[in-house]
């Protein structure tokens, strides 16, 4: 059965369990970047740790990544902090400032290489069928870790993202909280840089939320359900690409082809919201007219 | 009234971001179960007062006494009830989770929401009129109804000063009655409530004290004594039009 | 055998087009908090042009079209329950590159085409690309010229602007299509994602050294400009990538800026600190 057939093959079960544990990763810090709306600063972020991938490769090989993605991270959102600080930048600009002066950065480093090229493009785009297990196990870290700490902090997470000026109020340390949400984008990417590039991974940032958030209005619902469905596409995905590579003779990017299946499911759970809610209107209009007979 | 403890001494106090200085001089007492009304033109800094209040600006002149002590020491007991219009509508949040929000100082970050926790959030609901729509999304109810969940969510907190920020703008009859009601229930428990309002019929119905602000306090005091036609036009540099020998109409805000 | 025979002479010429073009646009761009969007029409515009090239058509034509959807998508999108414009932004970028990626992965030349596209190739510029930028800037100039006024006026003041009578669904449109004609001008040279330094930087400093309209345009121009220059110059020096090297011009001289304006923001303030204690 086509569905399950293509990862007995050890690469690709490997590439699987990296998309899934991606896609509830992504999931969880996605929704928060959805309630913040900082889908803008989270694709500064994936743009912006690309310098620090590349860097970190170059003084410490494949165990070098990791490490600079964090350090450009940080350094990114103190940058960010600074620019915006007096507001005499708009945040949008500056943003865009940041991403496109650090990509930069990376592309003169990488382009100093030989082999540039190629090199380039794993960064960017991922090689998500030649993923190690060493790098399962770092992705599996950074899940738990993100996950638990959001876990923990997700009472004022809630109220911070809901109301800023009552968090502040009652305490909350805002500025500290949105560098823990910027911190863990930056782990997302980091873990996704491998799988999908850093190109690829604002759609997992962005797209399962986006979608879960199309489907139901509880938080308790959205959360859970954008995991199944960052976790499915990278299923579905991977099963796409595989076949049509292997029964069509195309050759389709896995990396690309996955963010294709969210972007379908986005509009399919867009589709299935809109309905639902007219159905619901409908029965509210006839529930009312039955009263009032 | 000499019997009943102050909760906020202000002596003349003055309030500055960095190095501007944006009130001055502020000076007056609230005891415990009395209500002040912040009255006083836009850009005046009564949201500033509010924050001051809360620790969150800094006082580089006087003395500003919340409870007893320095006003970041008493955040535990103080709760603020911000504008509901500045909130988000689509917010994927019910009105019990937004009242529970005030509740969370209580459970900290990781226990459960106890029964007596939920018996709380049912209570204020209560207080406010809005016990039937507890499990409705925050974003579906009017936005006099988002104030009073707001209001609730203050009183869940079980504060002993309440803070409003405008809270009457632009809310619908019933709500303000709902309002004015809790407000009045928090005030016979003891809670001092400071409350920044445009209305000065408010100001007359609910509040025991004034103060009238434009960077300057322009007075403090009981509200029948300090609402005066000349007090008023002074903290409003002139614009206040006189109606009816005493009862005043504010023309510009 | 004539002046533009030479790669670096026609990459001069296309430094000094595209500077302009993306410093004046940028003024809009930059006032109407446009900058994420922009970067959704260069990732947008990527399989529009890989279509374009299969299919034989003009690429301008096929990286329009794909860029006039993502503006529709990104209306569509961003107008259900519980979605914004940021989200929708985001949705439509990636989903947009993601199909181009994989529309060129199924050809063969995978690798080399995405990375060119992807942080561009001034030195790929041949002379019929140099004509199309010729003709895009002078088209916008003149657009420019005929309702820049009135694109100013619904820039700044919206309201002000619908009050006044104004067509804004119009002037909005007339912007978004100014954009992405940019766009799709910029990114052969610059890449997707370091076109919008060239179209957001130069403005965004010119910004900050004056608060009046006017002189915004010359002084964005002439930062695009010069960057671009320094950049293709640098490149063809040290064997570095063109479009980088623009970008992080573009970037430094920013950051000078920026840092330069902030200094003297604080001095004034000391200054202003202690006439005050003396008066």
């Amino acid at each position: 059965m086509m569905f399950f057939e293509p990862f007995q093959l050890p690469f690709m079960a490997r590439a699987l369990v990296e998309l899934v544990l991606l896609g509830a990763l992504a999931g969880t810090v996605g929704v928060l970047v959805l309630l913040r709306r900082l889908a803008f600063v989270s694709d500064t972020l994936t743009h912006t740790v690309f310098p620090g991938v590349v860097i970190g490769h170059l003084m410490a090989g494949d165990g070098g990544i990791f490490w600079g993605a964090l350090a450009a991270g940080v350094v990114t959102a103190v940058l960010l902090t600074l620019l915006t600080h007096r507001r005499r930048v708009s945040e949008d600009a500056a943003l865009a400032m940041l991403l496109t002066t650090l990509f930069a950065v990376g592309v003169v480093v990488v382009s100093r290489q030989t082999g540039f090229t190629s090199d380039l493009t794993a960064f960017l785009f991922g090689r998500v069928l030649t993923v190690t297990e060493t790098q399962l196990a770092q992705t599996a870290v950074v899940t738990v870790v993100v996950v638990a700490l959001l876990a923990v902090l997700r009472r004022p997470l809630l109220l911070r993202a809901f109301d800023p000026e009552g968090a502040r109020a009652a305490g909350v340390r805002v500025g500290l909280l949105d560098l823990v949400l910027n911190v863990a984008v930056a782990l997302v990417v980091v873990a996704a840089v491998k799988a999908v590039g850093t190109i690829l991974v604002i759609a997992l940032l962005v797209v399962p939320a986006a979608a879960a958030r199309g489907l139901s209005d509880r938080l308790v619902v959205i959360v859970p359900l954008a995991c199944l469905v960052g976790a499915s596409a990278g299923w579905l995905g991977l099963v796409v690409s595989y076949e049509a590579s292997v029964g069509y003779g195309v050759r389709l990017a896995s990396g690309a082809t996955v963010v294709l299946v969210l972007v379908a499911m986005y509009g399919l759970a867009h589709v299935a919201g809109f309905v639902r809610r007219k159905v619901g209107l409908s029965r509210a209009r006839s529930a009312i007219v039955e009263s009032a007979a | 009234m000499s019997e009943r403890a102050p909760t906020l001494v202000l002596d003349r106090a003055s309030v500055a971001y960095g190095d501007i200085p944006v009130l001055e001089e502020l000076d007056g007492v609230v005891h415990e179960g009395e209500a002040v009304a912040l009255i006083g033109p836009n850009g005046a800094g009564k949201s500033t007062f509010i924050k001051a209040l809360l620790g969150l600006v800094p006082v580089v002149r006087g003395r500003i006494e919340v409870l007893g002590g320095p006003p970041a020491q008493a955040r535990r007991d103080v709760a603020y009830v911000p504008q509901a219009d500045t909130l988000d509508p689509d917010f994927p949040v019910s009105v019990e989770q937004v009242v529970m929000m005030g509740r969370y100082r209580r459970i900290g970050w990781l226990r459960r929401a106890s029964a007596g926790d939920r018996a709380e959030v049912a209570d204020a609901l209560e207080r406010v009129g809005l016990a039937g729509r507890a499990r409705d999304r925050f974003g579906t109810l009017s936005g006099g109804q988002r104030q009073r969940v707001l209001l609730a969510r203050a009183i869940a907190a079980k504060p002993r000063m309440l803070l409003l920020d405008e809270p009457f703008n632009g809310v619908d009859a019933v709500s303000q009655h709902a309002l004015l009601e809790a407000i009045g229930s928090l005030k016979e428990q003891g809670a001092s409530v400071v409350v920044s309002t445009h209305d000065l019929a408010i100001a007359h119905l609910a509040c025991d004290e004034v103060c009238l602000l434009n960077h300057h306090q322009f007075g403090f005091g009981p509200t029948g004594d300090v609402l005066t036609p000349e007090r008023l036009r002074a903290t409003y540099g002139g614009h206040a039009l006189e109606l009816r020998g005493d009862r005043v109409i504010v023309t510009q805000t | 055998m004539s002046w533009l025979d030479s790669t670096v002479h026609r990459a001069l010429v296309e430094a000094v087009l595209v500077g302009a073009l993306g410093g004046v646009v940028g003024v809009f761009v930059v006032a109407r908090r446009l900058p994420f969007f922009t970067m959704a029409l260069t990732h947008a515009t990527f399989p529009g042009i890989v279509i374009a090239a299969l299919l034989g058509v003009n690429l301008y034509l096929g990286g329009g079209l794909f860029g006039l959807l993502v503006v529709a998508a990104v209306l569509a999108f961003g107008r259900g329950r519980g979605q914004d414009f940021s989200t929708a932004t985001g949705i439509a970028l990636s989903g947009g590159f993601a199909l181009g990626v994989v529309l060129v992965s199924a050809q063969d030349g995978f690798t080399k085409d995405l990375a060119a596209y992807t942080v561009g190739d001034v030195l790929a510029v041949g002379t019929g690309d140099l004509v199309a930028t010729a003709a895009v800037a002078v088209g916008v100039l003149l657009l420019l010229a005929l309702v820049g006024k009135e694109l100013l006026l619904a820039a700044f003041d919206p309201v002000g602007a619908a009050a006044l009578g104004l067509p804004t669904v119009l002037l909005d449109f007339a912007l978004l299509a100014v954009v992405e004609v940019t766009v799709v001008a910029t990114v052969p040279a610059l890449g997707t994602i370091l076109a919008v330094a060239l179209i957001v930087g130069p403005a965004a400093t010119a910004r900050l050294l004056t608060d009046r309209l006017a002189p915004l345009f010359p002084i964005a121009a002439a930062i695009g400009v010069g960057c671009a220059l320094a950049g293709v110059w640098v490149s063809t020096r040290w064997n570095v990538a063109t479009g980088a090297s623009i970008a992080l011009f573009v970037g430094l001289v920013f950051g000078a800026v920026f840092l330069g304006t902030a200094v003297r923001g604080r001095v004034r303030r000391a200054v202003a600190r202690r006439v005050a204690v003396r008066a």
